[in-house]
């Protein structure tokens, strides 16, 4: 996309197409889920056709929150809670900083942030590989083992 | 490695679970899925084996290849096609001459019934296909030898979908669309000049993760990306229902940004994905450029009449009413079954406007 700043154009912005409200509303919808049910949901920006303006609309409306994360896996995946505690904001970029997918999700924590299970397993194994590392001698790398 | 599963080629190049479960949110999106569909897709990803994939290029222009490996998304859909293994493609494979060939024969035979096989370009049927030739095979008789071992048949682009610009008035070829002369295997039409690469893409990814066909309309593409009318998912479709139309391409309404209707897009009548998967890494599509879609995704989109001519006016003149009756015939018979079509060429025959419930049908 580099050579594009390169062309002299220049955007005009005619307003937004009004779909920015058919998201917002549909945001309501699954947070009074999340608030009755807990149930958590996810939709697709890419599902309605929206204009910048829609996109400044949505933005403004839901406001910024005080979360801000990065995932690094397979190019950055940024993340920010919205001012509307329980409403994220979720975007997979490819490595080339290219937008591949955007969610709004609505849930006490995106999916993608909690740490898979079978992650914490692999964790505790390297752990206690490192440990033995640090202290051949004891099998569980000489640490007192704690029983939890 | 051709046993293994996509999901384990994704364990082999080291990519973590949150790394999957983006790449599982990521294909969801871009089949079209509900984003709730990611656990399904992940589920499916585990079990679908690797896939061997022949290409063959037939009357075409390679502008359907070219569009492919511009896909913008690299780091997702390098992955797609790490997990199929691409046996022959003669533009892009490094083999030339009779080893090229002979690569073809020996994927054919060891994945006999199983393989994917794809083709763009049309088939020249005229003075026995004489036409178009590799290595002094007819293109006619290489689709019948590759197709009887096909497992699925994907048509990639309008010339292989529906005889494309090869087709076209007076088509001296005689070129016909793979669906003309392979009858026996499923089929899945991805038209477009040239088709959009993330809806490739996205059929192989539906393919590879859900090891069948998806849902194809009456013209066999698949529905969740032809499934609407550029119309339909227009990001100026409000100023149609509006009545706001740009007159000339560098009018007020123009620069407004109103409906090009009047100028001669056929948004109305094309089931393609641009107005929402858009080009060159969701940069712009023709509509957001300023200029009506020309319908390249639609059976005989180069005899339709002039691209600058609105829909509701006739495709030539009519002097009467034979003339009228072969126009609603010729053009009922390019789109079977779809009575929204019909009462458009209907009414180009008959010089109505089309209404707004036409369209909509």
């Amino acid at each position: 996309m580099n050579g594009l700043n390169g062309i002299g154009v220049k955007v005009v912005h005619v307003g937004g197409n009004g779909n920015a409200h058919a998201v917002l509303r549909e945001i309501e919808a699954r947070l009074q889920l999340l608030v009755e049910k807990g149930e958590e949901g996810s939709i697709d920006l890419s599902g309605l056709p929206l204009m910048p303006e829609d996109y400044d609309l949505l933005e403004e409306t839901l406001g910024e929150g005080e979360v801000v994360a990065e995932v690094h896996s397979l190019g950055p995946t940024r993340i920010h809670e919205t001012g509307i505690p329980g409403v994220w904001w979720v975007t997979h970029y490819n490595s080339d900083d290219e937008v591949l997918a955007e969610f709004i999700e609505v849930a006490w924590c995106p999916e993608i942030l909690l740490t898979p299970e079978d992650d914490v397993k692999d964790g505790l194994e390297a752990l206690r590989a490192r440990l033995f590392e640090l202290n051949p001698k004891s099998p569980l790398g000489g640490a007192p083992s704690l029983d939890l | 490695m051709r046993d293994e599963t996509l999901l384990d080629t994704l364990k082999r190049r080291g990519i973590s679970r949150r790394g999957f479960l983006k790449f599982c949110a990521t294909t969801a999106s871009m089949l079209a899925l509900p984003p709730a569909m990611a656990a399904e897709v992940a589920a499916a990803l585990g079990k679908v084996r690797r896939p061997a994939v022949i290409w063959l290029s037939f009357q075409e222009c390679t502008g359907c290849t070219e569009s492919l490996t511009r896909a913008h998304s690299p780091s997702i859909e390098s992955l797609i096609f790490d997990a199929i293994s691409l046996d022959y493609h003669h533009t892009l494979q490094a083999a030339s001459g009779h080893a090229a060939e002979e690569a073809r024969e020996h994927s054919m035979k060891q994945d006999w019934g199983n393989y994917l096989l794809l083709v763009d370009g049309s088939i020249p049927l005229k003075d026995d296909g004489v036409y178009s030739t590799i290595a002094g095979i007819s293109n006619l008789q290489m689709l019948k030898d590759a197709a009887a071992g096909a497992a699925a048949i994907v048509s990639v682009g309008t010339c292989a979908a529906y005889g494309g610009l090869p087709h076209a008035n007076p088509n001296p070829t005689g070129a016909v669309s793979v669906s003309e002369i392979i009858k026996d295997k499923p089929i899945i039409n991805v038209p477009g000049c040239p088709p959009i690469p993330a809806v490739l893409t996205g059929v192989l990814a539906h393919y590879l993760t859900f090891g069948a066909i998806p849902d194809l309309d009456d013209l066999g593409r698949p529905k969740a990306f032809f499934g609407e009318s550029i119309h339909d998912r227009c990001y100026r479709r409000p100023f149609y229902d509006q009545g706001k139309f740009a007159k000339t391409f560098d009018d007020e309404g123009a620069r407004n940004g109103w409906c090009l209707f009047e100028l001669g897009c056929k948004g109305p009548t094309t089931h393609n994905a641009c107005a929402t998967t858009k080009w060159n890494g969701g940069t712009s599509w023709p509509v957001q450029s300023g200029h009506g879609c020309l319908g390249c995704s639609e059976p005989d989109f180069w005899d339709g009449g002039s691209f600058y001519k609105a829909l509701s006016t006739p495709i030539s003149p009519v002097t009467g009413a034979a003339a009228a009756a072969v126009a609603i015939g010729a053009a009922a018979g390019v789109a079977i079954g779809l009575a929204n079509r019909q009462t458009k060429a209907a009414a180009k025959a008959a010089h109505q406007k089309a209404t707004i419930a036409d369209l909509e049908k």
